[in-house]
C-alpha cells in the first residue's frame, strides 16, 4: 500500500529502498549559526539555556554518582522490583511469560517485514552525539581522577570510532535498523558475562554481595531472550516466505490479544492447579455454547431465513433472560445472553457459506475468551508462597495495565456507541455510567473493588484481589475511552452516514464496516494517552496494600535493615522504569498512526 | 445531437410510474424547505431539476430516499410508499442508488472494497461475483486500473466516477444525482458527464439536480424548474430553454445562460 504511495512522487529507481530522498546536511558551523545565533536575542537564548541544561546535568549527575548513594540497594532487590514477592523456586515461570513475549515480538518483527534501512552517516552522528555525552558526563559528574579518565577514554575511542568509519565507508551507505538494535541488545547482554559490575541479591533472606560479572541467573535468561528473538525473528520472516502473508497476521493478531490471558496463567497458576474442575465444567460449556450455538447461529445467518429467524432470536432472548430466574452457573446466563445478542444481529452478517462460517468462528471465539476470562477470575490464584501478594513490582503493574487496557476497550467503544445511539434508553443509561465514573474520585472506585466487590458477589463465587482491581480499573478507564471514541465518531463527516444508508446498510452494517474503523483511527492518540495514563495510575494500587514497583520502591526497600533511607535512588530508577515503558508505548502509536494513514489524505 | 433529438422525443407514454410525488411538504424548524411538490416520474425517463440555490431540489431528491424525513404527501417507489418502516425504507434505499456532490467515497476500503461493500453485506452477494461485478463497473466508468488505490489517491473526477459505480453496483432501479459536477475541477465535468450519458442511453431512470445546462439540454426527456420549495414550471428542453412560460424560470435562464 505505501508502495503505491511512493511510486507516484518518487523516482523509479528510488524504489528498491524505501528511504526518503536524502537531504543535504548543513556544516555544523553553519547549522549552528542559522539555528542557534541567528540574531543577538537568539544567541543570548541559546547561551542562557546551554548553561541551565549543564547547570541541571551536573546536579543530576552530581546526585547519581555521588558516593552516598546506594545503587547496590536497587541492584540487590531487582527481583523485587521487577517481580515482587514471587517465590524463586517458581521464577522461570516469569522467564517462559517474558519469552513468550520476546518470540511473538521475534515472529511478528519477521512476518511483517518491520524494520528498514537507515544511513550509515545518521547512525555514527548518533556515535557522536553518545561519545560527545559520556565525555560531558565525565566532565561534570564528581568523579575521582582515574574514574573520570576511564569516561574520557571511552568517550574519545566513541568518536573515533565513528569517525573512522565515517572516513571508511561511501555517504549513501545504509545499514537495517534491526541490525543495529540487535547489535546494541547483544552489546548490553554480552557486557553482563564480561563486565564485573557485581553480584547482588538475598537469597533466602540473606544478602548476598559479590565481586565478579551478574548472576547467572540474570545473565542466563537474558541471553536465551536475544537468541530466541533472533530466531524467531528468522522464523517469522522463513513463514512469510513460503505462505500467503493474511493468515500468520491474524494468527500472531490473535496471540497478541491472547498472550496476556496465556502469561497470567503461567505466572499465577500452580502445578496442583484444579484441570478436572475444567474438564468437568468449562470444556462441555464451551462445547455445548459452540457447537450447538454454532449450529443455531449458522442457521439464522442464512439470507434466505426470513421472519422465522426473528421470532428464533427473539425466543432465544427469551430463554437467556430465563435463565436469570433460577439458580444456575453464571458462566450459562452470561453466555446465553451472547448468544441472543448474537443471534438477534444475524440477519444483519449473514451471506454466502463462507460469510455464515465466519460469523459462527466469530461466536466460538468469543465463547472460548469469555470462558478463560471467567475462569481466570473465578478461580483463586494458588502459587504457593507464604505472602499472600506473591505479585508484586513491574509484573503486577503489566499484568493490571494490560487487562485493563485489553478489556477497557471495547467496553468503552459499546459505551460511546450506545452514547451517541438513537435509542433513549441506551443513550441514558450509557451518558449515566460515564458522567458518574467520570465524577468519582478513581481512589473510591479503586477502595469499592477491593474491598466491596467480593461482598455484592454472587454465594460460591471469589475473585482475586487483582481481578477485583483489575475491573475497577477496566470500568474507570472505559467512561474515559467512551469519551475519546465519541470525540473520533463526532469527527465523522455527515456524508459517510449519508451514503452508507443510500446503499441501504442497516446501522450495524454502517457502524461496524464505515463508522467505527475511521472513528478509532481518530482516536488512537487520545486512546494511547488514556492507556499510559493507567499504566501510570497502577501506582494507586498501594494504597489498596498491593506492591506495585512504586510501592517497592518507596516503601520497602527503603525500610530494609541494610538499606534504610535509600528512597531516592529507588524513586529514580521506578522513574526510568515507567518512562520507558510510556515511552514504548508512545512511539507504538505513533507507528500505529502512520500505517493506518494511508488512503487519507 | 441526434442523440439529443431521439432523446427528447422518446415516446415513455406507456412505461410505468417509477416514482411518484404528491403534495410532498417539508418543514426546517419554521422555515418551509418544500412546499406541495408533486411530480411523477416514469421508467427510463431521465429528468433534470433546475432551481437556484435553496429552491429545495436537493432536499426533494433526499426525501426520495428518506435520507430527509417529509412532513406532508406521500412518496411511492416502484409501488412502495416511503413511511417509517424501517423494513421498508432499507429495501427502497437498495433500489434508489444516490451520488452525492462530495463523492463520499469510504475513505478507509480501497475503490474495490468500496463498490463491493454494500452488495456483499446488504445483496448478499458472494464475494467473488460481487468482485467481478465491480470490476466490470470500474471498467464502464472508465477506471479499471485504479480499484486497488484509496479514495485519497485519485481525482475528483475519478472519486465521483467510483461513487457512480459503487451506487450502480447495487444494480439500483433509480438513480439519484445530487449536483454531482459541482465539486469538480471544470476539466473533470466533462469525464463524469460521459459517464452519466452513457447511463442514460443504456436506459437507467434517472433524476439530476445540476447546473450544467449542456447536460440537460442534451440528455433530459424532462426538465423540472423549482424554486422556494415549488416547482414551477415542467417541459422538455426544447419548451424549457427556447420558449418558457413563467417569468421566473426567464429570469434564471437570463441569468444563468
Amino acid at each position: 500500500m505505501t508502495d503505491q504511495q511512493t511510486t507516484d512522487v518518487a523516482e523509479p529507481e528510488e524504489e528498491t529502498s524505501n528511504l526518503p530522498p536524502k537531504v543535504p546536511r548543513l556544516p555544523p558551523g553553519e547549522w549552528m549559526k542559522k539555528n542557534l545565533f541567528s540574531s543577538v536575542g537568539n544567541s543570548i537564548l541559546t547561551v542562557v539555556f546551554v548553561l541551565v541544561i549543564l547547570a541541571i546535568t551536573r546536579g543530576l549527575l552530581g546526585f547519581a554518582f555521588s558516593p552516598e548513594r546506594r545503587w547496590d540497594a536497587t541492584a540487590t532487590n531487582m527481583r523485587l522490583l521487577f517481580a515482587g514477592a514471587y517465590p524463586q523456586n517458581q521464577f522461570v515461570r516469569m522467564w517462559v511469560s517474558l519469552g513468550i513475549v520476546v518470540a511473538l515480538g521475534g515472529l511478528s518483527t519477521g512476518v511483517w517485514r518491520a524494520g528498514g534501512r537507515m544511513y550509515l552517516t545518521s547512525l555514527l552522528l548518533k556515535g557522536y552525539g553518545v561519545g560527545g555525552a559520556v565525555v560531558l558526563v565525565g566532565i561534570l559528574a564528581p568523579f575521582s581522577g582515574s574514574a573520570r579518565l576511564s569516561y574520557f577514554l571511552v568517550g574519545g575511542l566513541l568518536i573515533a570510532a565513528s569517525f573512522a568509519v565515517q572516513s571508511a565507508t561511501d555517504e549513501d551507505t545504509t545499514v537495517g535498523t534491526l541490525a543495529v538494535g540487535l547489535v546494541g541488545v547483544s552489546i548490553a547482554v554480552g557486557s553482563f558475562w564480561v563486565i564485573p559490575y557485581g553480584h547482588h541479591a538475598f537469597i533466602d533472606g540473606a544478602q548476598v554481595v559479590s565481586d565478579g560479572t551478574v548472576a547467572a541467573t540474570t545473565k542466563g535468561p537474558l541471553t536465551v531472550m536475544v537468541i530466541l528473538a533472533v530466531l524467531t525473528y528468522f522464523l517469522g520472516r522463513e513463514i512469510a516466505d513460503r505462505v500467503d502473508a493474511g493468515w500468520p497476521r491474524k494468527v500472531l493478531s490473535l496471540s497478541w490479544l491472547a498472550s496476556p490471558v496465556v502469561i497470567v496463567f503461567f505466572v499465577l497458576r500452580d502445578p496442583d492447579f484444579d484441570y478436572g474442575h475444567i474438564a468437568t465444567t468449562e470444556v462441555p460449556i464451551f462445547l455445548a455454547y459452540a457447537v450447538g450455538g454454532g449450529l443455531l447461529l449458522f442457521a439464522l445467518a442464512s439470507p434466505r431465513i426470513g421472519e422465522v429467524g426473528r421470532i428464533i432470536a427473539a425466543v432465544t432472548l427469551i430463554a437467556a433472560a430465563a435463565t436469570f430466574l433460577t439458580p444456575m452457573l453464571q458462566v450459562i446466563r452470561i453466555l446465553a445472553l451472547m448468544l441472543a445478542v448474537f443471534a438477534l444481529a444475524a440477519p444483519t452478517f449473514s451471506g454466502n457459506r463462507a460469510a455464515r462460517l465466519r460469523y459462527v468462528t466469530v461466536w466460538a471465539g468469543v465463547v472460548l475468551g469469555l470462558l478463560w476470562l471467567i475462569t481466570a477470575i473465578n478461580s483463586p490464584a494458588t502459587v504457593e508462597s507464604n505472602s499472600s501478594f506473591f505479585t508484586g513490582g513491574l509484573a503486577l503493574t503489566l499484568i493490571v495495565a494490560s487487562f485493563t487496557m485489553i478489556l477497557s476497550f471495547p467496553l468503552g467503544v459499546i459505551l460511546a456507541l450506545a452514547r451517541t445511539s438513537n435509542m433513549p434508553l441506551f443513550r441514558v443509561m450509557s451518558t449515566t455510567y460515564i458522567e458518574f465514573v467520570r465524577g468519582v474520585p478513581f481512589i473510591t472506585i479503586l477502595i469499592f473493588f477491593s474491598v466491596l466487590f467480593p461482598l455484592f458477589l454472587p454465594e460460591n463465587m471469589e475473585v482475586t484481589e487483582i481481578a477485583a482491581v483489575t475491573i475497577g480499573f477496566t470500568l474507570f478507564s472505559a467512561a474515559y475511552m467512551a469519551e475519546n471514541v465519541r470525540g473520533g465518531l463526532q469527527s465523522i463527516r455527515r456524508g459517510q452516514y449519508e451514503a452508507a444508508e443510500a446503499l441501504g446498510m442497516t446501522t450495524a452494517q454502517k457502524t461496524v464496516f464505515i463508522i467505527l474503523p475511521q472513528a478509532l483511527r481518530v482516536s488512537i492518540p487520545p486512546l494511547v494517552g488514556q492507556t499510559i495514563g493507567t499504566y501510570k495510575e497502577t501506582s494507586l494500587l498501594a494504597i489498596i496494600g498491593l506492591f506495585d514497583l512504586l510501592f517497592v520502591a518507596r516503601s520497602l526497600i527503603p525500610n530494609q535493615t541494610s538499606f534504610i533511607g535509600s528512597v531516592r535512588e529507588q524513586l529514580l530508577f521506578a522513574s526510568v522504569i515507567y518512562w520507558m515503558g510510556a515511552y514504548a508505548m508512545s512511539r507504538a502509536s505513533q507507528n500505529l498512526e502512520r500505517k493506518l494513514g494511508v488512503g487519507e489524505r | 445531437m441526434s442523440d439529443a433529438a431521439s432523446a427528447s422525443v422518446r415516446d415513455l407514454s406507456g412505461a410505468t410510474n417509477m416514482i411518484e410525488c404528491e403534495g410532498v411538504s417539508k418543514w426546517y424548524g419554521d422555515f418551509q424547505a418544500l412546499n406541495s411538490v408533486s411530480a411523477t416520474i416514469k421508467e427510463q425517463e431521465v429528468v433534470v431539476v433546475l432551481g437556484p440555490s435553496g429552491s429545495g431540489k436537493s432536499t426533494w431528491i433526499r426525501c426520495i430516499n428518506k435520507l430527509e424525513h417529509h412532513q406532508e404527501g406521500r412518496i411511492v417507489v416502484d409501488g412502495v410508499e416511503l413511511t417509517n418502516d424501517l423494513r421498508n425504507i432499507e429495501k427502497i434505499r437498495s433500489e434508489v442508488g444516490m451520488v452525492f456532490q462530495q463523492f463520499n467515497l469510504f475513505p478507509h476500503l480501497t475503490v474495490l472494497d468500496n463498490i463491493t461493500l454494500a452488495p456483499i453485506w446488504v445483496r448478499k452477494k458472494p464475494r467473488g461475483e460481487a468482485e467481478s461485478a465491480a470490476r466490470a463497473l470500474l471498467d464502464r466508468v472508465g477506471i479499471p486500473e485504479q480499484a486497488d488505490k484509496y479514495p485519497g489517491q485519485l481525482s475528483g473526477g475519478q472519486q465521483q466516477r467510483v461513487a457512480i459505480a459503487r451506487a450502480l453496483a447495487m444494480e439500483p432501479r433509480v438513480m439519484l444525482f445530487d449536483e454531482p459536477t459541482s465539486a469538480l475541477d471544470p476539466e473533470m465535468i466533462k469525464e463524469v458527464l460521459d459517464v452519466m450519458k452513457g447511463l442514460a442511453r443504456s436506459g437507467m431512470t434517472m433524476i439530476v439536480v445540476t447546473h450544467e445546462m449542456g447536460f440537460a439540454r442534451e440528455v433530459a426527456d424532462r426538465i423540472i424548474f423549482m424554486e422556494d420549495g415549488m416547482i414551477v414550471e415542467v417541459g422538455t428542453p426544447e419548451h424549457f430553454f427556447t420558449n418558457p412560460t413563467e417569468d421566473r424560470t426567464k429570469l434564471f435562464l437570463s441569468q444563468i445562460l
